[in-house]
């Protein structure tokens, strides 16, 4: 399975995703003119993945995200939530700069559904 | 007809149409026609009901999952409404934070040098437009260099905000005060003449070399030198500060810790 590597720019995040060290990686801001197109590669990675039966580690650098990034990471968790129901082993980390508490809140309102193991960490940046 | 008897009848039909005696009875034919005709119907009669539960079943089956898909996606709906919000607010928030730091002072709090400008901008329209008066005072700590030199830039820096204090303090609430460069200030008054400005700008003076501050165990002396020019119908903003600094200049060479009017 090849790993999936998107650039990231001013208005959407980088995603880096790596097969050998079970790990996908969001970072910057998100808000792109067409969230679908943005996220589906990285949705159907993970799907594909986790078909694998393989664990997965999500690692979240995320500031700013409009409503249908919102919804595109949701859909995310969701798909995570299935693969942790299934006895899979899933892991969410969401790292925020400590000087931003109130992104810390946000993941705290993603979180509220997830059963999986869901980190918010503080890091000085 | 209810199901015992039905079962009642159906046994006494069985059973005479099983006894020998009635062989050659000719309503045996015809009875036992009917009585294959009425398990056939009741046989489809069955199959129809069983049919029908089946449907309705499924339907009740769709309608629940449909109802149970509709109440996920209001929660998602409410969810992702509710977290845009605080993403929304959070932004605000940073904007205002922005706008604060690009128009203010990081050391003294007092507006900076770029809301000066603007404000200079308005103001000079303002004036020119209805025709009123507008002063200008420009405000350079006196000896600020010695301070430095003798306490380090960090007495300098206490220096420079109660002195910012100080003129924040002094001025009316319509003026706009903010820190020029370095140890200069500037003071734009509204509505005001050179005369009249002249009055706001003495209180300050006096607020300002009022100031206790001991720098190494010693008292420092803080007072500041003040340029006014009132700006001349028509004249470029940039003229009016070129003579409110003549006048500040004025001022030190006079003796500084006092004020200067430009002519």
């Amino acid at each position: 399975m090849d790993n999936l590597k998107i650039e990231g720019t001013q208005s959407t995040p980088s995603i880096v995703a790596d097969f050998t060290a079970g790990t996908v990686e969001m970072r910057g801001d998100s808000y792109p003119e067409n969230s679908f197109e943005l996220f589906s590669p990285a949705m159907q990675w993970i799907e594909q993945y986790l078909q694998q039966g393989r664990p997965l580690t999500l690692n979240l650098h995320l500031l700013y995200l409009n409503t249908s990034s919102v919804k595109a990471m949701m859909d995310i968790f969701d798909i995570l939530e299935d693969a942790h129901k299934a006895g899979q082993t899933v892991v969410v980390n969401w790292f925020y700069d400590e000087q931003n508490e109130r992104v810390a809140d946000l993941a705290e309102e993603f979180k509220e559904d997830c059963s999986f193991p869901f980190e918010i960490i503080s890091q000085v940046e | 007809m209810n199901v015992r008897d039905e079962k009642h009848l159906e046994l006494i039909i069985e059973t005479l149409l099983a006894d020998p005696e009635n062989e050659g009875n000719p309503l045996r034919y015809a009875l036992s026609e009917l009585y294959a005709e009425y398990r056939s119907l009741l046989h489809q009669i069955d199959r129809i009901t069983r049919i029908s539960d089946r449907y309705q079943t499924v339907s009740r089956d769709e309608k629940e999952a449909l109802t149970g898909r509709y109440n996920k996606q209001l929660r998602q709906l409410e969810k992702i409404a509710r977290i845009s919000d605080r993403y929304q607010s959070m932004m605000r928030d940073l904007n205002e934070a922005l706008k604060d730091a690009s128009t203010k002072d990081a050391l003294t709090g007092i507006g900076n040098r770029r809301m000066l400008m603007e404000s200079l901008k308005a103001e000079t329209g303002r004036a020119e437009r209805l025709e009123r008066p507008l002063t200008i005072v420009l405000i350079d700590v006196d000896r600020f260099k010695s301070v430095n030199d003798a306490y380090g830039h960090e007495a300098g820096d206490k220096v420079l905000v109660r002195i910012a204090n100080a003129i924040r303090n002094g001025v009316r609430d319509y003026d706009l005060c903010g820190r020029w460069g370095g140890e200069e200030f500037m003071v734009i008054m509204p509505e005001v003449t050179a005369t009249e400005g002249a009055a706001v700008v003495e209180r300050m003076r006096e607020a300002i070399a009022g100031i206790e501050m001991m720098a190494d165990g010693a008292p420092l002396q803080i007072s500041a030198s003040f340029g006014i020019a009132q700006r001349r119908p028509g004249e470029r903003t940039s003229d009016t500060i070129n003579r409110a600094d003549a006048a500040l200049f004025d001022a030190k060479r006079n003796g500084r810790n006092r004020y200067e009017i430009a002519g």
